[in-house]
């Protein structure tokens, strides 16, 4: 295997590792937010909006991840 | 992509697989001898790429000025003036096509004997640029219209396009900018750009996704412009209100003052990547979403291709139906994009001000 091969194939590891991780992380969000907006559901508004900060936030870190992986892939 | 008149209609995606397929090759077979380009790989560059002339579903009118800086200002109406001129040509290769310096002994087979031969600064109207400008001529029109309305009749109840306008600028003064950035009259001061970018992002996204339209969000130039605007205003609202000595504090990140060697680049960084992480996440999000749509459409060209012209066939409905599956779940991304922008750059300026978001600009004592 050449250094492209490599590239390529760690491009493509990168992406899964990191959309497994930022999967994970966006479904516990998401899971949490569901339990509290119907453990009270008066504050459903605020949470959603705190939630989708946060989803935003860590998919900003995958974007990164996901962009280190474009530049490995098209080297 | 198209150089001449002849192949303007080289993606369209209504005809029969095989002979849109037939009929691409033969088109571009021109440009690219070199290196044959597949079928979705044209059909991504035309989709996804920027371009030289105006591109509204199968047609490259070319209408849009060539502004060239190099050695002086070079202005022509158009592509085709531009060659006519015989001081700049048109590149085509594997990746697409870029304008270059003309010289008469360079062909496609062998390099180029000039080095780089581009300009140094290529400033033209593009087809993104044009995409921009419709999308402020439907904002604007749309929004004198409902400004005529309550000029007209101040008192009557909304209707139309009106009533549409109202509630999502209601929507995003009372959800998005009031509760992040502290004082009302803040608010009041911030909402023509959150607006802006708002209106602007959402209408730039959903005129991507009309069939034939191309998404300017989805190019990099456009959501670093709109960053780089978010990071002067995050940071003008933040020195202005809270004063340029607070502001300066915020570098510490509230540590002690000893672990300031550590915390003052990490905070300076975080100062670029808030608007960093701002450009890439719109620009990613729109350009997946139609990377995936026409992913979902290149398989019916990948499979008629290698497996024959009947399983094309079957695949096509499988495909079509994922891909309008595809296209509404873009349709709500055009809308999240739009929100999550502007809402983080409300969140941004509320952060950047720290425990001053709730001093009023007018009576703080810095």
């Amino acid at each position: 295997m050449d250094n492209a091969a490599f590239a390529y194939l760690s491009a493509g590891l990168g992406v899964g590792i990191t959309v497994f991780g930022v999967g994970t992380g966006i479904g516990r969000l998401a899971a949490a937010a569901l339990e509290a907006s119907s453990r009270q559901p008066e504050n459903a508004g605020d949470i959603r909006t705190t939630m989708i900060i946060g989803a935003a936030l860590i998919e900003g870190v995958a974007l990164l991840a996901g962009v280190i992986c474009i530049l490995l892939a098209v080297k | 992509m198209s150089n001449d008149t002849t192949a303007t209609n080289h993606h369209d995606g209504h005809a029969p697989a095989d002979h849109t397929a037939a009929a691409h090759d033969a088109a571009h077979g021109a440009h690219a001898p070199a290196e044959e380009k597949g079928v979705f790989k044209t059909l991504m560059d035309d989709n996804l790429g920027d371009h030289h002339e105006l591109n509204i579903f199968f047609v490259h009118a070319k209408v849009l000025p060539v502004i060239l800086v190099d050695d002086g200002m070079h202005v022509y109406a158009n592509v085709d003036a531009m060659e006519a001129s015989g001081e700049y040509t048109m590149h085509h290769h594997g990746h697409g096509h870029h304008i270059v310096r003309a010289h008469a002994e360079h062909t496609e087979a062998q390099p180029c004997p000039l080095g780089d031969p581009s300009p140094s600064l290529d400033l033209s109207v593009t087809n993104f640029v044009a995409y921009e400008w419709i999308a402020m001529a439907i904002c604007t029109v749309l929004f004198m219209i409902a400004r005529g309305r309550y000029r007209a009749n101040p008192t009557a109840a909304p209707k139309g396009i009106q009533n549409v306008l109202e509630s999502i600028v209601l929507y995003v003064k009372e959800q998005i900018v009031a509760p992040n950035v502290g004082t009302t009259a803040r608010a009041h001061r911030l909402m023509p750009y959150i607006l802006a970018l708002f209106f602007f992002i959402l209408t730039l996204n959903l005129v991507g996704l009309l069939p034939g339209g191309h998404a300017a969000t989805g190019a990099l130039g456009v959501t670093s412009a709109l960053a780089l605007s978010a990071f002067l205003v995050v940071n003008y609202i933040a020195i202005k209100d809270a004063g340029i000595g607070s502001w300066g504090k915020h570098l510490l990140g509230g540590a002690p003052a000893f672990l300031a060697p550590i915390m003052v680049p990490i905070e300076i960084v975080s100062l670029f990547t808030k608007p960093f992480a701002l450009m890439i996440r719109l620009f990613a999000n729109m350009t997946a979403g139609h990377i995936v749509l026409l992913s979902l459409v290149g398989l019916i060209f990948f499979f008629s291709q290698t497996m024959g012209e009947v399983v094309g066939w079957g695949v096509a409905p499988v495909s079509v139906a994922f891909s309008v599956f595809i296209y509404l779940l873009e349709l709500l991304v055009a809308f999240l994009q739009a929100y999550i922008f502007s809402m983080l750059t409300s969140v941004f300026v509320g952060l950047a001000l720290g425990e001053h978001a709730h001093d009023d600009h007018h009576s703080h004592a810095h």
